[in-house]
């Protein structure tokens, strides 16, 4: 697997923002669009992560950023609240209106770039994430579709416990109705008998809808799953410098 | 006596030009790391990652706040702060 330096090295910096918008998901999901203050505007790269402060308890917690680089007057999180340590319950009490702080752009998970040896290896994306690992992905994509213009095959694959987990699901959908070499494989570990998709883990998904043997793989989410899937790439002979994953705590 | 006098001036020039500019001392616990890199980007003189992601210590030359916040903004909390004078271990708290 490919250690990755970010295309664009910006020193990270605090930035204080506002809490302009803040949606709550689901149970365990919530939405929040922080718009910068000082300084007012931010380069990054997608997939990047902010590392934001607690107030209080002289914590800080990482969060990966969801919305573009084109934004670049704000940040969006996708936060899951599930963990109920001191990060989710500062999530779950903040309100609209109110300052935050945090320090970005941090971390170095990126598509590969067209300059990188590598990136002749991708002829294809493949994207797999479990719960939040979504987060970048949604950058990623959207930045790599819309901006990039990029024409190679981009697949994803995210896998959730409930059907209700899938808070981004209308946005992907409308990606494959809008580019044609997107396309969006949900997998439901828990789902209702109605469910008719993937079930299952995301290697079960892996499975039904094959590998890419030119893909590049970029894999998100809790770090026990990267591992099995990096391993399971590794035995189906995908080439290990075209693995690229971004492991959460 | 003068020639060892000025020598002996040199050598404690030169170990005060080594010592690190703060108190605090940082350890990375590799078993913790998940190469996410905050640490390398916050303090690039003191951290890097080697063929595994995983990082580790390459100088303590540098401020102890910058330290501090490395360690903070490390998603694991993968890098231990020692206070060198007291012995306290700063961060995780």
């Amino acid at each position: 697997m490919t250690p990755q330096q970010p295309p664009v090295r910006i020193p990270p910096q605090i930035y204080t923002a506002v809490l302009t918008e803040k949606k709550q998901l689901n149970a365990r999901y919530f939405f929040l669009h922080l718009e910068l203050q000082m300084p007012n505007r931010i380069t990054f790269t997608a997939g990047q992560h902010v590392s934001l402060s607690v107030p209080g308890i002289d914590q800080r917690k990482s969060y990966s950023i969801t919305s573009t680089p084109e934004m670049n007057h704000a940040v969006e999180l996708l936060v899951d609240i599930q963990p109920q340590g001191p990060g989710s319950q500062y999530i779950s009490q903040v309100n609209i209106g109110e300052e935050v702080s945090f320090l970005a752009p941090l971390g170095r998970y990126h598509i590969t770039q067209q300059d990188d040896p590598i990136c002749e290896k991708e002829k294809a994306l493949t994207f797999i994430a479990t719960g939040s690992g979504i987060a970048p992905f949604k950058s990623m994509i959207i930045d790599q579709l819309r901006r990039v213009g990029d024409t190679r095959k981009i697949r994803l694959i995210w896998g959730v416990r409930h059907e209700d987990d899938l808070v981004l699901l209308e946005k992907f959908e409308e990606l494959q109705l809008g580019f044609p070499n997107f396309e969006f494989h949900p997998v439901i570990s828990q789902a209702q008998p109605e469910w008719n998709l993937c079930r299952g883990h995301v290697d079960d998904c892996l499975n039904v809808h094959g590998f890419i043997p030119e893909s590049g793989y970029y894999i998100c989410g809790n770090k026990e799953m990267v591992q099995q899937i990096a391993d399971l790439l590794i035995q189906k002979g995908i080439s290990e410098d075209i693995i690229h994953w971004e492991k959460y705590n | 006596m003068a020639d060892t006098a000025k020598k002996s001036t040199k050598t404690v020039k030169k170990i005060e030009e080594k010592k690190p500019p703060g108190k605090y001392r940082v350890e990375v616990i590799a078993g913790k790391c998940i190469g996410a890199a905050s640490c390398v980007a916050i303090a690039p003189k003191v951290f890097a990652l080697d063929s595994k992601q995983i990082a580790y210590v390459i100088s303590e030359d540098e401020l102890d706040d910058t330290k501090l916040l490395a360690a903070q903004s490390c998603p694991t909390a993968a890098i231990v702060v020692i206070d060198t004078e007291t012995g306290e271990q700063v961060w995780p708290k």
